[in-house]
């Protein structure tokens, strides 16, 4: 009953309170995991009475700089209290400097900050840009790091025919400018120095398409005619290196392995059907968490006693079973059943440190 | 003499000038046709040397990445140079790009490159075939031909028109001035000087020459005329001098001066009609002189003329001049024709003259002859024709020598 009333009361106060947020997403607006991103910030949104909007930035990094301009010429009343980005595309020193000078306040996500060199480091947050709050992100290179070991250990187990007493590997990563996609490489470099025994014989970038990732393929398929493990940076360039080892008369998973990273459905499926070999995912949730954070910090519990940039593992490697009961729980994109005021400092005042690890979701 | 056709001078010019300038024109434009030819194959290599520095490690680059679009964009860079028709890519790993018109590749010469990997050491990651854009050729040597051509144009028509120009003021005009004037010339007008209305100049040319000429020319052609005339005039009046010479003679007595009967027969009626339309009186005398063959046949022939001589000259002497005349009438016989004079009048003048011939006359060489002579005098009757005039002069003269000689009668 004194929680019905409590709810009641924080409903009554959420306009008086009118913590609205938008998010600038950087994919497209039917592209699976920026999808399921929004999806999982809508939940959190849900849970945590924020009102929120998402734009899309179609994968067109200048046209995030064009919603930012977007928010920035709405009427002091209708700006959102905060903004969620990515930086995508290096478009973070822009966004900020736009946003800055608006006196809105952002949050950086999946995307944290990555000084390019030549250009003037934006600093940390709230120092430079004093209304950048901070940054919360996946450790990327978790991803590629875990995909690549699983990887080439099931190559390992195959017997895959070796060249020079080394397996060899072929790499598609995203772009050349999203940190997450560098550092993804990095794990997946990492992975492949501390294996010993495997040689990265190309990294090509298919900008995170498949139908480019399939080309792409097909010229390294003849190129290296000896490469059988191909590692991709996401599901989608992993299933266009697929169709290209299909065309070549290949079958993916029994004469050829082939690793990705995202949570989509039918990554999902076709890693248990086996034809993709490895697959991790769960980093979309970063928006969400993101969510959460801001929540807390809105209602007077900054975090920045656990660093204003926090990079958190939120990769998971999924097996048969996780799966399954991935694709069960949230097959639908549905995640109005997890209740993210439990990872609040404000629901919880107990909890001192944020827990953003995706198995417990699972 | 056919004459030909009427050409101006400017036509001619032109016509040359035209020639020349077409000759000229053809001339360059070979010249002109080679150097663009060289300068398109320069361009070609020079072309070539940049595809080779700037798109081949692009192209290189992008195979390597399998930057699949990158490379597209490059072989199109490559086409949309102009001096390039066509460019074909084949991948090491049997990837195909191309651009441009394909069909070049069987009708111009094609170069081919290997693409080295882009870190140097490897094998080739494929070969680019480049055909050089024979359109480029046609439309540079078009271009340069067509600029020479109108140039060349250009700047015949200007000399053409500045030469007919110049002709037609500074030749045709004044010539045909000159021919318009001489064709008007004429005797009359020979000293009218030719007037050519060319504005002034500092200095003299051929038209001038010409027309200075045709002035010494109708200078030279009116002094002989003037010659002419003036000889025309001394032999007209040596004419005339001979002509009243011939009139003298053909009217006077050689030896006495007197008039003849030729004159006597000729003048007299007209005496006779004046006397009868105004009522005037008028006489007619014959004189002969008394005894005169004994004269002659004493004194000689010579010393008779002289005495016919003196007696003439006795007559004249008493006569009125310019109104009274005198004819010899034959031998020593005068006829003196006295006009506004009577018959009472008459006789006077014949006594008077009678009187004046009967002196002595001294002959030239010394010798004196004694002479007198019988006069007849017949005054003008009214209706009255010449011969009975003189028939009755006549009759006194024969009367008067009947009568005794050295006597007037009438």
């Amino acid at each position: 009953m004194r929680r019905m009333l409590a709810l009641l009361l924080c409903c009554l106060s959420l306009p008086a309170m009118a913590l609205s947020v938008t998010f600038i997403n950087p994919g497209k607006h039917d592209e699976v995991y920026w999808l399921t991103a929004t999806r999982a910030m809508e939940a959190a949104a849900s849970d945590l009475g924020i009102r929120l909007q998402v734009l899309y930035a179609e994968r067109e990094h200048p046209r995030a700089l064009a919603l930012a301009r977007q928010i920035i010429a709405l009427p002091a009343a209708q700006r959102p209290d905060y903004v969620v980005f990515s930086n995508d595309y290096g478009t973070a020193p822009e966004l900020l400097r736009l946003f800055e000078a608006a006196g809105i306040r952002s949050f950086m996500a999946f995307s944290g900050r990555d000084d390019q060199p030549g250009q003037p480091a934006i600093g940390l947050p709230r120092m430079h840009f004093r209304h950048w709050l901070g940054s919360l992100e996946p450790r990327a290179e978790d991803a590629g790091y875990l995909t690549a070991r699983a990887l080439i250990e099931r190559g390992r187990r195959a017997g895959l025919p070796r060249v020079n007493g080394k397996l060899p590997l072929l790499a598609i990563g995203g772009d050349r400018s999203t940190p997450s996609s560098l550092l993804r490489s990095e794990g997946m470099r990492r992975a492949v120095t501390e294996a010993g025994d495997v040689v990265l014989l190309q990294e090509v970038y298919a900008g995170w398409n498949q139908q480019r990732a399939e080309e792409q393929g097909g010229w390294l398929f003849r190129r290296y005619p000896q490469a059988r493990l191909l590692w991709a940076g996401n599901d989608l360039m992993a299933f266009g290196a697929m169709d290209a080892w299909r065309q070549r008369g290949g079958q993916p998973g029994k004469d050829a392995f082939f690793s990705g990273i995202n949570t989509s459905a039918q990554a999902l499926a076709a890693l248990r059907d086996d034809s993709l070999s490895v697959l991790a995912g769960g980093h979309f949730i970063a928006g969400a968490w993101s969510l959460v954070m801001l929540y807390d910090y809105h209602h007077g519990r900054d975090f920045a006693d656990e660093g204003l940039e926090l990079v958190r593992p939120m990769f998971t490697l999924f097996n048969d079973r996780s799966a399954a009961q991935f694709m069960q729980r949230y097959g639908k994109l549905d995640f109005s059943r997890v209740d993210f005021r439990r990872y609040s400092k404000q629901h919880n005042p107990g909890l001192r440190r944020y827990n953003f690890d995706f198995r417990q979701l699972l | 003499m056919v004459t030909a056709a009427y050409r101006p001078l400017a036509h001619v010019l032109i016509r040359r000038i035209m020639l020349l300038a077409t000759a000229c024109a053809l001339l360059l434009s070979a010249v002109q046709g080679v150097l663009t030819y060289r300068q398109v194959q320069q361009r070609f290599e020079a072309t070539l040397q940049d595809i080779v520095s700037s798109n081949l490690p692009m192209l290189s680059v992008g195979i390597w990445d399998i930057e699949a679009e990158a490379v597209r964009r490059q072989v199109e860079t490559i086409v949309a140079k102009p001096e390039i028709g066509y460019a074909r890519l084949n991948v090491a790993t049997g990837q195909v790009f191309e651009a441009g018109d394909a069909a070049l590749l069987r009708q111009q010469p094609s170069r081919r490159f290997e693409i080295p990997p882009p870190r140097g050491s490897g094998e080739a990651l494929g070969t680019l075939l480049i055909v050089v854009q024979p359109a480029l050729l046609y439309q540079a040597l078009t271009q340069a031909l067509l600029a020479i051509f109108l140039g060349y144009l250009l700047l015949t028509l200007l000399i053409c028109s500045l030469v007919a120009y110049v002709l037609r003021r500074e030749v045709e005009r004044p010539l045909r001035g000159m021919a318009d004037f001489a064709g008007r010339l004429a005797p009359s007008s020979l000293t009218v000087p030719l007037q050519l209305s060319r504005p002034p100049r500092p200095h003299h040319d051929e038209i001038d020459l010409v027309a200075r000429g045709f002035a010494t020319l109708q200078a030279a052609i009116s002094r002989h005329i003037d010659t002419l005339d003036q000889q025309v005039e001394e032999r007209t009046r040596q004419l005339d001098a001979a002509l009243s010479d011939i009139r003298e003679l053909s009217i006077r007595d050689g030896l006495t001066g007197c008039y003849n009967r030729a004159l006597l027969s000729e003048r007299l009626p007209s005496e006779l009609e004046r006397a009868q339309r105004y009522q005037r009186p008028l006489a007619v005398v014959f004189c002969d002189a008394d005894h005169f063959k004994p004269v002659n046949d004493r004194f000689g022939h010579l010393a008779g003329d002289e005495v016919l001589r003196a007696i003439a000259l006795r007559i004249n002497s008493q006569l009125r001049q310019d109104i009274d005349w005198v004819v010899r009438f034959g031998g020593e016989e005068f006829v003196i024709v006295l006009p506004e004079t009577d018959l009472a009048a008459a006789l006077v003048t014949a006594e008077r003259l009678r009187a004046a011939i009967s002196t002595s006359v001294i002959l030239a060489d010394g010798r004196t002859v004694q002479i007198t002579a019988s006069l007849g005098v017949a005054a003008f009757q009214s209706g009255e024709d010449v011969e009975s005039l003189l028939n009755r002069a006549d009759t006194q003269l024969y009367l008067a020598k009947q009568g005794g000689r050295n006597r007037v009668m009438g």
